[in-house]
């Protein structure tokens, strides 16, 4: 225990005499808030107070003075309720050459053009007496939008008063009008409502200053250690790597702590000078929050701030000492301050809020609590268990870390190197194989590609053309990749004749599992009714198209594209790198079922797909694989286009619910054939 | 004293199979026994990746082995147990054991007394002793990563003798130093000899080892493939220096594994 004070006072005298991180932990925390939470109300009120003192100015075509001025006078009789003062003044004449000089019009360039904030009303009377009102303003104006808004009440204003006075020329009662009356009210308190809008970014805000407060001396505790080669002499002091990596933790929490406690000081204090240091158009806006019912809380929140800190340190720490160097740790800590950022980012959903579930989520629950604190609403049970959540979690990461400490294999690693990609192209070693991290950005890109692209070519082009279009992006990642990546493609994606004798094994393997899955897609379809209808009207518009066409973007492009996606890139590089085949086989199924996005189609799918990557790993060629998936689409395809035919020649396919027996029976054969196949493909392998 | 039997480190390293790598295990400290007295000055020799820096590293506590288990006895031969008190009477010493640059070698020293427990007046003694033994008052205040090359290394070995170590294990320690850095440190090497501690140390400079050490391993693919004297190496050889009896043990070895392989392919 004495040894781990003394490491302890050791960290964080070292931490402490590095500049970059007190900027980090001290500077960051005390001028972001009062530069953002000032600031943007500084530019608010200044914009208030332009467009306080901005005259709001209607111009009018002169002729219908009458008009205007019961305009006018309904403006001054219900100005309480007009959100701007308005002004009404004639516009000027302006004469076009050539144009009839009787026509009257306002000039545009002239006038209103140039003023901002200003409406041109053009008034004309039809034939029937009905007045047409113009309201000519530019919507990138935000004071001429007032404006508008502005008149137009008033112009409504003015048609209900005409309204009623015909009402009344006819004998009729105004109520006859207005059969129902409504009005809405705000529940809302103003602590309630300024805790949705500005709770939900506080939280975010504090997570990033915590985050930010633990990077920095995380990377230089692991990482920067083994930069700077202190870390062997470290390992011949007379302590044990869990004292070492303990008081570590422990000292790289301290100062993540610090900077939570001065990001709580340093927002409360922007938070007061804003209330009493301001205008009074600002303080306005805090009137009403009751900060007292606060104040309870805060050492609440501190205490889940420091639990949060804990848990920023020991996720930091745990990728950094996979690093050796700064460059290399800050690589692994700009995904995790992603997710850690999105997560908080949840809060400023108005409605998430924290519940049983939410609380049990960390970090999410943290800035929830801070969102639901400000408006008033926190049940004292959920700041429990946010606060046991995040201790505990922050335990159980730590205690990953460190297992992680004490193996040798990363204490003395050289790193290792989860994206290859982000290299020079002329750095990278011919034949590497892509790493975890490459293939993951790998398949998010296709993913986003297709989303983005593919709905809008699907939109543009047609549903047909939009899979075309999808297939293509799919197949031209890897190939860029590896060509990027200058990897052996005849290894990576099996690019290679099928080996002897497996043929017949994988065809009826395939038909083994096709068996099975089809009774598998029909339990399925009972448990989940609806979204197997949603399935069949999404291909209901792609079934219309050419059989030719057809066949091509929905069976050919899919097995040749997805193949070299799913089975090449994903599985080939998963196979090198984790050393599993099996698990190899697995994940990359379940990617592929996870990225057709239906949730009644991702077992039956990643099932197939692990039964392709199966295939390829057993024949060592992807053309089985290809060929398979070709004929499973052609197949289901052909069902959907003509179901009278295909019923005629196997109805399981085609029937909408299928009995106990035929599923049994379908389970039966399929097990019965799949174990075939298996066996045949065993046997040539050994 | 040191003492190990049957000392082995197994690692995995990825070996290239035609087209494809694979991962594989292979023994990087194969079956090493040795032992090291007090008053001795031993030497590990062997060419690059022969196993030297990992042996070094299983004897001074920083990896545990596969195989065997690293002894250690203090003066009075009790043997040490709990591996804190073991790493206590060791002092490693290599090109990687850094010293924390942004601290000053005076505080470095006093976090060192601390963490083995000594009083504040026996930390300032120790302290005032190196710095006169090793001439490093004039830069003991400034922080370590201000210091010239030949500093930092006093500095090193300041930190060697902080916690009075029985055993000293040097990895390459002359490595890239100049002459006169490098006699500094052979000198240290002599007097922690008189004064009856154990020194384990490994090395490129055959004329070096020659001249200093009581005995000699020599250890290529992670075994012992020589020992004895330097004289007796050298008489084993019929060489006049150890740089001719390295040589002749080397190609001596070469020349048996080929012959193993050979046999090996017969059968």
């Amino acid at each position: 225990m004495k040894k781990i004070g003394i490491l302890i006072k050791k960290e964080v005298r070292d931490i402490l005499r590095d500049k970059k991180t007190l900027i980090m932990m001290v500077v960051v925390p005390m001028l972001l808030y009062p530069l953002i939470i000032i600031g943007m109300s500084l530019a608010v009120s200044m914009f208030m107070q332009s467009q306080v003192i901005e005259a709001h100015i209607v111009e009018y075509n002169a002729q219908y003075e009458e008009e205007v001025n019961a305009l006018e006078r309904l403006y001054k009789e219900h100005e309480d309720e007009i959100d701007w003062q308005l002004e009404f003044q004639p516009g000027q004449k302006r004469i076009e050459e050539g144009s009839q000089p009787t026509e009257e019009r306002v000039d545009t360039e002239n006038a209103s053009a140039n003023r901002t904030g200003a409406v041109r009303m053009e008034m004309s009377r039809e034939a029937d007496g009905t007045l047409n009102v113009l309201l000519d303003y530019a919507s990138t104006d935000e004071g001429a939008n007032s404006t508008r808004r502005a008149v137009e009440q008033v112009l409504e204003l003015y048609r209900e008063e005409l309204l009623t006075e015909s009402l009344k020329q006819a004998g009729l009662d105004e109520r006859a009008l207005y059969p129902v009356v409504y009005e809405s009210r705000d529940s809302a308190t103003m602590s309630e409502s300024f805790g949705m809008d500005i709770g939900g970014s506080i939280g975010l805000m504090l997570m990033v200053t915590i985050l930010l407060g633990a990077v920095y001396p995380s990377i230089d505790a692991t990482a920067g250690e083994k930069e700077r080669g202190t870390l062997e002499t470290l390992l011949t002091l007379p302590v044990t790597n869990f004292q070492m990596i303990f008081s570590k933790f422990i000292s790289v929490s301290l100062f993540a702590c610090v900077t939570a406690v001065l990001s709580v000081l340093s927002l409360g204090g922007s938070v007061l000078f804003l209330m009493f240091g301001l205008s009074d158009t600002v303080a306005e806006q805090f009137q009403g929050i009751s900060f007292t019912a606060i104040l309870p809380y805060i050492p609440l929140l501190l205490i889940t701030l420091i639990a949060t800190a804990l848990l920023a340190t020991a996720l930091c720490m745990c990728f950094c000492v996979f690093a050796k160097s700064f460059k290399e740790a800050n690589n692994y800590i700009t995904p995790v301050l992603l997710v850690v950022m999105f997560a908080s980012m949840t809060a400023m959903v108005p409605s998430i809020q924290l519940d049983y579930k939410t609380a049990m989520i960390p970090i999410v629950n943290v800035s929830l609590m801070v969102k639901q604190m400000i408006s008033g609403q926190l049940q004292m049970s959920l700041v429990g268990i946010t606060m046991v959540v995040n201790f505990g979690c922050s335990i159980l990461i730590a205690w990953i870390l460190a297992k992680l400490y004490d193996s040798e294999t990363i204490l003395f690693s050289d790193g290792f190197r989860s994206f290859r990609i982000f290299q020079k192209r002329s750095d990278i070693k011919k034949g590497t194989v892509p790493a975890l991290g490459d293939v993951t950005i790998s398949i998010v890109v296709v993913l986003l590609l297709t989303l983005y692209v593919g709905t809008v070519a699907a939109v543009r082009l047609g549903s047909l053309n939009g899979t075309a279009v999808n297939q293509l992006l799919i197949v031209t990642v890897p190939v860029l990749v590896v060509w990027y990546m200058k990897s052996d493609v005849r290894t990576l994606f099996s690019l290679k004749k099928p080996q002897k004798g497996t043929l017949i094994g994988s065809v009826i393997l395939y038909l083994g599992t096709y068996c099975l899955l089809l009774a598998l897609s029909a339990i399925l379809m009972n448990l989940m009714p609806q979204s197997t209808a949603d399935l069949e009207t999404t291909f209901a518009p792609i079934v219309e198209a050419p059989l030719p066409a057809l066949l091509a973007v929905t069976a050919l492009m899919p097995a040749i594209c997805e193949e070299t996606l799913f089975r090449g890139l994903l599985f080939g590089s998963l196979r090198e790198r984790l050393k599993s085949p099996f698990w190899a086989i697995v994940i990359s199924g379940f990617v592929f079922g996870a990225f057709h996005m239906s949730l009644v189609k991702l077992l039956p799918t990643a099932l197939l797909g692990m039964l392709f990557a199966f295939l390829v790993y057993r024949t060592g060629s992807i053309y089985p694989a290809m060929a398979l998936h070709c004929l499973n689409n052609l197949g289901s395809m052909m069902s959907l286009k003509y179901p009278e035919e295909a019923g005629r020649i196997l109805p399981f396919l085609v029937k909408p619910q299928l009995s106990v027996m035929e599923i049994t029976g379908l389970l039966g054969v399929g097990a019965v054939l799949a174990a075939l196949g298996f066996l045949l493909l065993r046997k040539k392998k050994e | 004293m040191i003492e190990v039997t049957g000392l082995c480190k197994k690692f995995e390293r990825s070996v290239k199979q035609g087209r494809k790598t694979k991962k594989e295990e292979f023994l990087a400290v194969d079956r090493v026994s040795l032992h090291a007295d007090a008053g001795e000055i031993i030497g590990i020799l062997g060419p690059n990746g022969a196993g030297k820096t990992t042996l070094l590293r299983m004897l001074g506590m920083l990896m545990t082995p596969t195989e065997g288990n690293v002894r250690i006895f203090n003066q009075s031969e009790k043997e040490l147990l709990e591996l804190t008190e073991k790493k206590a009477a060791i002092g490693y010493l290599s090109g990687n054991t850094k010293l924390y640059p942004r601290f000053s070698i005076r505080e470095y020293l006093g976090f060192l007394g601390e963490l083995y427990g000594f009083t504040k007046a026996e930390i300032e003694g120790r302290i005032a002793e190196i710095f006169q033994v090793l001439d490093m008052q004039g830069f003991a205040d400034n922080r370590i990563e201000k210091l010239s090359t030949g500093q930092m290394q006093r500095a090193s070995i300041a930190r060697c003798l902080m916690a009075d170590p029985e055993i000293y294990i040097l990895d390459e320690p002359t490595l890239g130093l100049d002459i006169l850095s490098a006699d500094a440190i052979i000198h240290f090497m002599k007097k922690q000899k008189e004064n009856g501690k154990t020194v384990l140390y490994s090395t490129h400079y055959l004329e070096e080892a020659q001249f200093l050490c009581d005995r000699i391993y020599m250890i290529q693919n992670g075994r012992i493939v020589a020992k004895g004297t330097p004289q007796a190496l050298m008489e084993q050889t019929g060489c006049s220096s150890l740089r001719d009896a390295f040589h002749a043990i080397y190609e001596n070895y070469a020349d048996n594994v080929r012959v193993q392989e050979k046999g090996g392919n017969r059968i």
